[in-house]
């Protein structure tokens, strides 16, 4: 079972004249079978808080960790843009981040291409692919190293909504199937609400401001009423928050 | 039915006979080459010149294509087409394989750090526009007739193209991916191999083909102040032997040459190496765009 500890986090980008604060003091723990949102304003973050828990970016203060049994967990890392090297195909795509080359890699990594439904494009280039197609592929990469835990950093974002709704239902199985521990950076309050049983809310110059958590029943309807309830709900915290830009 | 075969029958006449002959691509590709051939076999700029300067009397400006098809042709028999590009090519080849070693390693190591890069970058810009000139004629000083000359021209004229493309290069590796391949814990070797060798391929390429091109082009020159064989050399006596003909045809050859480098080469290699690529040209580690929800 991982475990995402972040302790007293500040991140501070040296800028020209003066330094641009990205988190403040943020702290919040998550493990087991859970799946945290980061929700929050553009450029409140969110992005670096999932770079400095994956080992890409280095804090300024404080600590961000994900481990498994006291020792560093395994992570799996979904990008907004699908992140797939052009020049190679889309099996060759998933063996890329595999940490052996073995039969029984190339047999796992076949088995996410067909959660996502893209057997048969594992020969595919990234370029024939369409934009939610290359995101499946992303997202199945991410899965196939059997991480511990999952970050993903707005993955549908850049998709159109009704690509974007069946994927969220894919992920959604799959968080069910595989029981990670998903961290969810989103700034979409709809799709937070849908997917999570928690909701980190980040507020502009990267101070955690509420942490809530989701009693409701999976799988969540937008339509349903008491998703929309909640929704609505979590939009007002926004709105005393002084989130939305006016 | 009879609107259909009308408003057909209106676009062909649409084009005038001058259009279809001259103003499509197609037709001006096939068309200029031949205006231009026969405005050629009729000297028609001597006449030209002869009309603004009526005193002229030297004799034409070019030999007619007749006359240079002719001079290829003997070229060719005679074995003078192919020693003369045999030694050329050689010398093209050792002194481009030095410079895509050197300038590879100069290049990657200006990408990688900034503080050679400041160190190299101006005598590099230097190098990329001193003139062949300068270096056929300081070689010949050095080495004399040879082949170390001509040789050490290639690599000087082909080395800042390679160099610079190399180090364009590794800034061009997108950051995206490498961080892609840290969040992964990819190791170095695999994110070499994988990752920055194949970002790096098409710099390389256009390396082989402007490094290839002006190192030819040094070649040529280097060969008339400092050999005493190859193509450039070849020119040279032609001149002093006023073989014009010989000399249009020899520039002729050259241009056939680069034409079949560029198309049997250079062209198949890149359809290969970048099959890969999108039809469109959109680059695909950008987001792929969408129409907003």
């Amino acid at each position: 079972m991982a475990t995402v500890s972040v302790q007293n986090l500040r991140k501070v980008f040296p800028g020209e004249g003066r330094d641009v604060v990205a988190l403040e003091d943020v702290s919040f723990e998550a493990s087991g079978h859970t799946f945290v949102s980061i929700v929050g304003p553009s450029g409140c973050g969110k992005s670096t808080l999932l770079n400095i828990l994956a080992g890409v970016e280095t804090p300024t203060e404080g600590t961000a960790d994900i481990t498994k049994d006291g020792s560093r967990a395994r992570v799996g890392y979904v990008f907004q843009a699908p992140r797939l090297l052009p020049w190679r195909s889309v099996m060759d795509n998933m063996l890329f981040v595999q940490a052996e080359q073995t039969d029984q890699v190339r047999e796992r990594a076949s088995r996410y291409l067909a959660m996502v439904g893209l057997s048969e494009q594992h020969k595919a280039w990234p370029a024939q692919l369409s934009g939610g197609m290359q995101q499946r592929v992303g997202i199945a990469r991410a899965f196939s190293i059997e991480p511990d835990a999952l970050l993903m950093d707005e993955p549908f974002s850049h998709l159109d909504a009704i690509t974007a709704r069946g994927l969220r239902r894919e992920l959604h199985s799959m968080w069910m199937e595989t029981k990670k521990t998903v961290l969810f950076v989103t700034h979409d309050v709809g799709e937070a609400v849908e997917l999570s049983d928690r909701i980190v809310i980040l507020e502009k110059g990267g101070k955690l401001r509420k942490d809530l958590s989701l009693d409701l029943p999976f799988p969540r309807d937008p339509a349903d009423d008491k998703v929309a309830l909640t929704k609505a709900e979590v939009l007002r915290e926004f709105e005393e928050l002084d989130l939305i830009a006016t | 039915m009879d609107t259909t075969a009308s408003s057909g029958s209106v676009v062909r006449s649409g084009r005038s006979w001058f259009q279809r002959t001259f103003v499509t691509p197609r037709a001006a590709r096939i068309t200029a080459p031949v205006l231009f051939l026969v405005a050629w076999q009729l000297r028609l700029m001597d006449r030209f010149l002869g009309l603004l300067f009526p005193g002229r009397t030297e004799s034409a400006l070019l030999p007619t294509p007749a006359e240079v098809v002719e001079a290829m042709w003997e070229q060719l028999l005679d074995g003078r087409l192919l020693e003369a590009f045999s030694v050329s090519l050689l010398r093209l080849a050792l002194g481009f394989a030095l410079a895509l070693l050197v300038g590879s390693i100069v290049g990657l190591a200006m990408g990688l750090s900034s503080r050679i890069e400041a160190m190299l970058h101006d005598f590099v810009i230097v190098g990329l526009t001193f003139p062949y000139l300068i270096w056929g004629l300081l070689v010949a000083m050095w080495f004399g007739y040879g082949t170390i000359g001509p040789v050490l021209v290639v690599f000087i004229a082909g080395l800042p193209y390679v160099i610079l493309n190399m180090s364009e290069g590794v800034h061009d590796v997108s950051k995206e991916l490498r961080d892609m391949a840290a969040a992964y814990e990819i190791p170095r070797d695999r994110v070499m191999r994988h990752l920055i060798l194949p970002s790096l391929s098409p710099f390389f390429f256009a390396s082989l083909r402007y490094g290839l091109a002006n190192g030819w082009k040094g070649l040529i020159l280097a060969e008339v102040f400092a050999a005493t064989s190859g193509a450039g050399w070849h020119i040279t006596s032609m001149r002093d032997y006023g073989d014009f003909a010989g000399v249009v045809g020899f520039a002729i050859y050259f241009a056939l040459f680069s034409i079949v480098v560029e198309r049997l080469v250079f062209g198949r290699l890149s359809r290969r190496v970048f099959r890969w690529r999108p039809a469109t040209g959109r680059d695909v580690s950008e987001p792929p765009e969408v129409a907003a929800p």
